[in-house]
């Protein structure tokens, strides 16, 4: 959810609940005031009435000033001083409904006689009100609210924008690149704060990046030479013709480790070169045609590993890519596809102009799916070095293909989404 | 032959003499472009053994220095640099082949036999080896006189153990040599040993002697006798 929706979503939640709670108020203490107005207005009434009826000595004649209902209904003996006040409801002739009413009596001495009166005083009326008054406050509450809405908005937009400046930024911002993000100062301080802090951070990111990757490099290439001599002095020894077979077997040994790191240092190499996009001019290739030579240098270990070869080629497939990531890319993928292959399996090759497809049957994986094209992966082969599916990946990167791993049906499946901008016409190439 | 190899790193130089010089070639040596100048104008090599990357300067520009004289010394240039641009001017500029660092020693001879057979005989001639014949860039080979054909590998096979007879390949240098950058296939080393067998009985069923050997599983050796 959107800065701007979560705060209006409290905002707006706030400003509901204290409404209701101050119009629940509000309509409380009106109906209040006007219910005990009425009882005071109908206590005055009484007094009134017992003052004009104490200046009488019977009824007949009286006269009263008051607009309100009134009943005198004379009594055996007078009871009690006692008023009654109370609510209930009456029938109204006039409404043809049972309203609601109030109604005060009490017992008065006419001369000798005692008489009660009554006085019905309708109660609808505050009804009424009662709710012309929430309607008005409910109108009030939803002005109120949209206003809070589009203010809130604006102001969150102006305020906020400069945070908003910095995401996008850093959202674009690549390390690849090497280019720096640049903020924009803004009026407000934290946000100000904000930015020296992440282009502090950026920075140091792209440092540490650049380090990392010099490093790769210098270590690669700085082992190369040790290396070399390492092995030249082993391929000298070897030629002693004093050796028995238990040292000839710790030469051999020595120079397998050898040969390991040196195709390790190799890989990484390759791996820093294209990351620093030594591989960036690119040409139209044929990569029907291209599959098929680099299938040809295969042939020998298809055959001795008897694969069955299904190849379904779309024919005059051009695409845009350095030809020496393009021969990295289907080496690497095409033997890592025979050398984990199973005796008689199948390796199965489909080319469209959208994708390429290379399966191959085998065991599934002991590494999680995704893992494969991490560095140094390699599942259960203790002899490779773990690094060519990182360079599928990385070229694949680089040329912006999309790249993944399935396993289905007891096969890996590598496919690689050509995109179509890389995807020229024959016409054109 | 004359060797002269220009190489900055100590170590990696006594090795390259000590493999060449057991390989029956003479070695003279420089560690950087100066001395390189001047031993070439001094004297005529075979071949140049040449590192680019030397301390005052590219190895590139004693083969310029190499073209100003008229002569038919080949060059081999050996380098920690593995990227084709490298690969491409070394070559443009008359480099005869191109080797990578850390690269196996009999390869380094095998190349240098190579360019000096191309140079010196313009690849008409013949490597003889006792009742042997063979003839580098057909893929034959007369076993007392009685043509014999070859596979390409084979015939790979053949020439780098004759470059480097009574020398201990080792499987992996011939892996490397066969099969270049796919020599880590898995089962690689079987088709060597397969291969090997094969040369072993056209030979031997011909008349020729068992040359050869298997070294303890470290790898195989084409001896003299």
């Amino acid at each position: 959810m959107k800065l701007l929706n979560v705060t209006n979503r409290y905002y707006i939640a706030i400003a509901l609940a204290l409404l209701l709670i101050s119009s629940a108020f509000l309509s409380y203490r009106v109906f209040d005031l006007l219910d005990n107005e009425i009882s005071e207005h109908m206590l005055f009434e009484k007094m009134e009435i017992e003052k004009q009826l104490s200046a009488q000595r019977d009824i007949q004649g009286i006269n009263f000033v008051i607009g309100d209902k009134i009943e005198i209904e004379p009594l055996e003996k007078f009871t009690t001083f006692r008023v009654s006040l109370v609510d209930t409801i009456k029938f109204d002739p006039y409404e043809d409904a049972v309203v609601p009413y109030r109604r005060l009596s009490y017992e008065q001495l006419i001369g000798e006689d005692s008489y009660r009166i009554t006085l019905w005083k309708r109660l609808s009326e505050t009804e009424g009100l009662f709710s012309g008054v929430a309607f008005t406050l409910l109108l009030v509450a939803i002005d109120i609210i949209a206003c809070f809405y589009f203010l809130n908005r604006w102001f969150s937009k102006r305020v906020w924008k400069p945070f908003y400046r910095a995401l996008s930024g850093l959202k674009h911002f690549d390390l690849h690149k090497g280019e720096r993000i640049s903020f924009q100062r803004s009026e407000i301080e934290e946000f100000n704060t904000l930015n020296v802090e992440l282009s502090k951070l950026t920075d140091k990111v792209a440092r540490d990046y650049q380090n990392l990757r010099e490093f790769t490099e210098n270590m690669s290439h700085e082992t190369q030479t040790p290396l070399a001599i390492i092995r030249s002095k082993l391929e000298l020894l070897v030629q002693s013709e004093k050796l028995d077979s238990e040292q000839l077997g710790h030469i051999k040994s020595a120079l397998d480790s050898v040969n390991r790191l040196s195709k390790m240092n190799k890989s990484l190499i390759l791996l820093t070169r294209i990351e620093n996009d030594q591989y960036n001019i690119a040409e139209a290739l044929n990569f029907s045609q291209l599959i098929r030579r680099h299938l040809d240098k295969f042939d020998l270990f298809i055959s001795s590993r008897e694969l069955q070869l299904k190849l379904n080629l779309e024919e005059n497939v051009w695409i845009k890519i350095n030809p020496n990531l393009a021969d990295i890319l289907l080496s690497n993928l095409l033997s890592n596809a025979i050398k984990y292959n199973t005796i008689h399996g199948e390796l199965k090759i489909d080319l469209t102009s959208s994708q390429l497809k290379i399966s191959n049957s085998g065991a599934p994986l002991t590494i999680e799916g995704d893992q494969i094209f991490e560095r140094f992966k390699k599942g259960d082969q203790p002899d490779s070095v773990g690094l060519g599916l990182a360079i599928v990946k990385k070229v694949c990167d680089h040329c912006s293909c999309d790249i993944h791993y399935t396993y289905r049906d007891d096969r890996h499946v590598f496919t690689i989404e050509f995109p179509v901008e890389k995807v020229i016409d024959e016409e054109e190439a | 032959m004359k060797i002269l190899i220009v190489e900055d790193e100590q170590e990696l130089l006594q090795s390259m003499v000590s493999f060449l010089k057991g390989s029956g070639m003479t070695c003279d040596m420089a560690t950087n472009l100066n001395d390189a100048v001047e031993k070439i104008d001094m004297s005529d090599y075979d071949c140049i053994v040449l590192d680019i990357g030397l301390p005052d300067g590219s190895g590139l520009k004693l083969i310029e220095e190499l073209q100003k004289k008229d002569h038919q010394t080949g060059v081999v240039i050996v380098s920690a640099r593995n990227s084709l641009e490298d690969r491409l001017t070394g070559l443009n500029i008359g480099a005869d082949d191109y080797v990578t660092k850390p690269f196996y020693m009999p390869e380094l001879v095998a190349r240098i036999k190579s360019v000096f057979r191309r140079r010196s005989f313009q690849g008409q001639n013949e490597i003889i080896h006792n009742e042997l014949k063979v003839i580098p860039d057909e893929m034959l080979m007369y076993v007392h006189e009685k043509l014999i054909s070859l596979t390409k590998k084979e015939h790979e096979l053949l020439l780098y153990f004759l470059s480097n007879s009574n020398k201990v390949l080792t499987k992996e240098s011939i892996a490397e040599h066969l099969w270049g950058d796919h020599a880590d296939m898995a089962d690689s080393f079987d088709f060597i040993y397969s291969h090997i067998k094969n040369l072993r009985k056209k030979i031997t069923d011909n008349g020729g002697k068992d040359y050869l050997k298997s070294i303890y599983g470290v790898g195989y050796k084409f001896s003299n006798e």
